[in-house]
């Protein structure tokens, strides 16, 4: 009998023991990991001339994030068109942000990753999560690990909730989340900065869930991303506002600056830009005052001195999760409420003309035939539903133009 | 065993073209030994490119050839009959061959790891590739004595600096110094063709037959134009003078000084054959230079143009009246004394380059969106008519042509159409067509080849090859984004295996340069037709097309049923069931009161149940619904139809 208490007790023992360990372990792991190295995956999704902005958008940050240090072999370029050797293009092998010209944004050192038909929704995930095939080479894998910051850029046509690729595809909130989502659980980055530069750009990062993800937005849900001047050399519009901007804030820094996010995205005046640069940190722990810009657009980092040697330190500071809401966010849930009450009572006035139509039909022919008016009216009536969503897709579909 | 060293040289060949522009071909070769136990991967190189190697190493590649080249080569007024436009005149976008030193169930997938492994060294969507679809083993076209021959092009890749900055990474002083510090990249991407190019092949052992290094040849060939400099102009002839260029007008830039890792740094200037005898003629008709008749020196000043800097050495062919080329080595010079070689012309002299034996040439025929036809066009060029001469008196002259034509699988040619044209009269393809070997186009399974050799008379001007194709179609997740651009047909390959380009210089010791030493090659000739672009039919693929499409069905379908019931007529029913009623015979009178009692909703005479009353009934309303359901559907479809 008392033999038995005993091994009930150590089984109840090794089972907490058990249960606790993978709980600490996972959530010390994130926190406690060094930054180790940075990484840039920017991607153009645009094709075609008069998308030259978009390229030149990309290649600003191509510019920055290699000035401030980030080498060519951590930085994921995916370009969906070539405008620096295109035959439209006046200055062949130049692309400039401005129309003054004094930026070569091309260079003399380029490395394209993904180009032309390779920028697909497919490829971008499979970057992003690092499933790839066994033949691709390394330099077209982005190669991170928990000790990793990215930065993810992400420019071209957008609309609610997604961003096209090529005119051809949509990559969908679900799909960059589900992506993230993968991320955090192989391990795949330490921190994580998505940048988007399109129409309605912060619905892109709505459905993100994964800590250590912040994340910044050109424009909020029904605003438009304007672009800033065109060239008349050039022939066509050569940056965004957002873009434009962010490249006059990073052109002022060098390596060593102490700039802080907070300072980038408060640099980013609404009447400038004719959109709401919208950001998202009740994901991210740290404030964004103490974090330097170069976390993730540059590759400077601390140096950790210690006065005996093979001691490591244990300095865990757990920041608190901000989760007060700010204002823009709860003006945007009433544009919400809204529109949700239009969408009711467009349903409410097209489902009582069709029942008044409808009952006035089964009224003048009740008398005969009154089994094939059934099945007609049945038949209306499962149709219902079916105009009624085709409306308001038609609706959706057109709004969403950029 | 004696240990050899690695080997870089840099070499830049200029050549002032007919049409006024200027040729700039740089040669930089790296060769490197094998190791003694090839199965080592610890090799440490000092010139050599470490990636080049292990490539070669991994896939067992025995020889490959890789092009990026942007534009088209100008056989007419270029050339077509010489070492540079046999090896670097390719077709736009990326080439690229290999040969593989692998069992030949093995070849295809060290093709497919060796397009991945080149897009990810050179920034370009190489692993396309990979695909069945996208590639073909040839065997005729290129030597044979080559074995597993894997062949593919992209006409449509682009060109661009994010391909030449891992070309220059593999020379052993990047862009930084040397010859390749000349190349300005708004320069040469301005140009009329550039085609950047990396060969690799094998080095043998002279003593016995085995494999003793690796040689690497990178080029870059580019046509420019120099800027023309009117005020210069002092003389008032007819014919326009030549417009005079130097080093630092055409690239912005002078050679500061060589790379110090080169074995070899030299700078030619070449001056073609056409060229000499235009100089030699002026020459003669210049009084003042009448008196010096003294060989050699005067090839260092002619009366034609004037160099700035007077060459180290001149190379001439074995023949009279040859090309010639001056020789500049850039051992000398410095920061503060760098190299800028000028030439300024003095008389306009009219010339033309040598010109391939046939003049190839390849256009689309027909119209519409179902068929059409590819026509290669062979004209006689004026190599052929001296050809004639020569060979009239000893027995009749025949010309082999080598025909390589390679077309993706959603263009249907059908080979049985094929016909010859010589000289515009219809002939019979037995008495050209030596050998033919076709290998029809499978559906995303493999491309179409067709390869054929044919024999020529000499007196021939013109002949034409003409097939016919139809139009396929593609899934539509098969487009891509800009269909409606259209689709590229490769550029065919026309080789002729009886003539070899290459210069004969007298001097014997120019075996150390590997430019001059590809230059005496002899190498058959090669000449690449235009890359055809055929508009397939094209879905709609914009979105206003969808939602129109959708929301006009959606109400075709509503209102349709809707109208069906409103424009029903009980009454005229009623009256036309009475008529058949009426008419009926006493014997069916019984069956028709049983129908009309069901369908006027009366309760039956009879007490007793009938089920074959009740199931003629239920098939009397069934094929009126059927009708009524085919009548929405036409009307939807018409809709449909009239609504795009």
């Amino acid at each position: 009998m008392g033999l038995g208490v005993i091994k009930k007790v150590a089984v109840m023992i090794l089972l907490i023991m058990f249960l606790s360990y993978p709980v600490a372990y996972s959530s010390s792991s994130s926190e406690t990991t060094m930054h180790t190295n940075n990484w840039a995956v920017l991607v153009c999704t645009s094709r075609f001339w008069f998308n030259y902005r978009h390229m030149a958008n990309t290649l600003s940050l191509y510019r920055t994030v290699k000035r401030l240090g980030i080498p060519d072999e951590r930085i994921i370029l995916m370009l969906a068109d070539d405008m620096a050797c295109n035959a439209r293009n006046k200055y062949p092998a130049q692309v400039f942000n401005n129309e003054n010209h004094r930026l070569n944004l091309y260079g003399d050192n380029v490395e394209v990753d993904y180009r032309g038909y390779e920028v697909t929704v497919e490829n971008f995930l499979r970057v992003l999560t690092g499933r790839h095939e066994t033949s691709v080479p390394r330099s077209k894998r982005l190669l991170s690990d928990e000790g990793s910051h990215i930065l993810l850029y992400m420019t071209g046509h957008g609309g609610d909730e997604f961003l096209k690729f090529q005119d051809s595809e949509e990559l969908q909130s679900h799909d960059l989340a589900d992506a993230v989502k993968q991320m955090k659980e192989k391990r795949r980055f330490k921190e994580l900065l998505i940048m988007v530069d399109t129409c309605q750009a912060s619905t892109l990062f709505s459905q993100l869930h994964s800590p250590g993800v912040l994340a910044i937005g050109s424009s909020k849900k029904g605003e438009n991303s304007y672009s800033h001047h065109l060239d008349s050399d050039v022939g066509v519009s050569v940056v965004d506002r957002f873009t434009f901007y962010t490249l006059a804030f990073f052109e002022r820094l060098n390596m060593y600056d102490n700039a802080s996010l907070s300072s980038l995205f408060n640099s980013y005046n609404p009447n400038l830009l004719m959109s709401t640069a919208y950001y998202r940190m009740d994901l991210y722990q740290c404030h964004l005052e103490e974090v330097p810009v170069t976390n993730f657009f540059g590759s400077v980092m601390k140096t950790i001195h210690t006065d005996s040697a093979y001691r490591s330190r244990s300095n865990k500071k757990i920041g608190a999760a901000k989760t007060k809401m700010s204002p823009d966010e709860s003006i945007s849930d009433s544009d919400s409420d809204e529109e949700d009450q239009f969408n009711n009572l467009t349903a409410e006035k097209y489902l009582q003309y069709s029942v008044g139509q409808l009952w006035s039909v089964i009224l003048s022919n009740a008398n005969t035939f009154e089994s094939i008016d059934s099945l007609v009216c049945y038949g209306l009536l499962l149709m219902l539903p079916l105009l009624i969503f085709s409306t308001w897709l038609s609706k959706y579909d057109w709004g969403n133009i950029p | 065993q004696q240990q050899q060293e690695e080997e870089f040289t840099e070499e830049l060949l200029m050549k002032p073209l007919p049409d006024r522009k200027v040729l700039a071909h740089f040669h930089f070769q790296s060769e490197a030994p094998l190791a003694a136990d090839e199965s080592s991967f610890a090799r440490h190189h000092h010139l050599f490119p470490k990636s080049i190697s292990q490539l070669v190493q991994k896939y067992h590649i025995k020889a490959m050839e890789l092009s990026f080249t942007q534009g088209r080569w100008n056989y007419e007024r270029w050339g077509g009959f010489d070492s540079i436009s046999s090896h670097n005149a390719k077709p736009p976008g990326v080439e690229l061959w290999a040969v593989f030193d692998v069992p030949l169930h093995q070849v295809d997938a060290s093709w497919k790891n060796l397009t991945h492994s080149l897009s990810g060294l050179f920034c370009a969507s190489i692993n396309f590739l990979e695909s069945s679809t996208s590639y073909s083993d040839p065997e005729w076209a290129f030597q044979s004595a080559l074995g597993s021959l894997r062949y593919g092009t992209l006409p449509r890749e682009a060109v661009c600096t994010e391909n030449l900055t891992p070309w220059l990474k593999l020379l052993p002083c990047r862009d930084k110094a040397g010859l390749s510090s000349l190349m300005d990249r708004p320069s040469i991407y301005k140009s009329f063709y550039h085609s950047q190019q990396l060969h690799l092949t094998m080095s043998t052992d002279p003593s016995d037959g085995s494999r003793s290094g690796i040689i690497l040849e990178q080029t870059l060939t580019v046509v420019l134009q120099p800027n023309d400099q009117k005020a210069g102009m002092s003389h008032l002839s007819k014919t326009k003078i030549q417009p005079s260029w130097s080093l630092s007008s055409i690239f912005g830039r002078k050679i500061s000084g060589r790379c110090v890792l080169a074995k070899l740094s030299n700078v030619y200037l070449h001056a073609e054959r056409s060229l000499v005898n235009q100089l030699e003629n002026l020459q003669k008709n210049t009084v003042k230079f009448a008196a010096n008749d003294t060989g050699l020196e005067d090839f260092r000043r002619n009366a034609g143009f004037e160099l700035s800097v007077t060459p180290e050495r001149v190379h001439a062919e074995l023949e009279k009246s040859s090309s010639i080329l001056y020789e500049y080595p850039i051992k000398e010079y410095t920061d503060t004394e760098q190299f800028d070689l000028g030439l300024t012309w003095v008389h306009p002299i009219v010339w033309s380059s040598p010109h391939a034996p046939l003049y190839a040439s390849r256009f689309l025929m027909g119209s519409g969106n179902e068929r059409g036809a590819i026509a290669i066009s062979l004209k006689s060029t004026e190599m052929t008519q001296g050809l004639v001469a020569a060979y009239n008196v000893e027995e009749r002259c025949k010309l082999q042509v080598n025909v390589l034509q390679i077309v993706p699988w959603y263009v249907k040619v059908y080979y049985h159409t094929l016909q010859l044209l010589v000289d515009e009269r219809p002939q019979a393809l037995t008495d050209f067509v030596e050998i033919m070997r076709v290998s029809p186009s499978e559906d995303k399974v493999s491309p179409g080849v067709m390869e054929l050799v044919l024999q020529f008379p000499c007196e021939m001007k013109s002949a034409v090859l003409s097939i016919e194709f139809d139009k396929g179609f593609l899934h539509i997740d098969e487009y891509p984004p800009d269909a409606n651009q259209g689709f590229d047909i490769p550029s065919a390959i026309i080789s002729f295996p009886d003539f070899h380009a290459g210069l004969q210089f007298s001097d014997k010791s120019q075996s150390k340069s590997p430019l001059l030493s590809k230059l005496q090659e002899r190498s058959p000739v090669l000449s690449y037709t235009e890359v055809l672009l055929v508009p397939l039919t094209t879905p709609d693929f914009s979105m206003p097309y969808n939602v129109i499409t959708i929301t006009c069905t959606v109400f075709a379908l509503y209102f349709g049923s809707l109208l069906n019931v409103l424009r029903r007529r009980v009454g005229e029913e009623e009256r036309l069931l009475k008529n058949k009623d009426a008419n009926k015979t006493v014997f069916f009178r019984r069956e028709l009161a049983k129908l009309s009692a069901k369908l006027r909703g009366r309760p039956l005479e009879l007490t007793l149940p009938c089920p074959s009353s009740s199931s003629s009934s239920s098939s009397f309303v069934s094929p009126k619904l059927i009708l009524r359901v085919l009548l929405v559907a036409g009307i939807a479809v018409v809709w449909q139809y009239y609504s795009q």
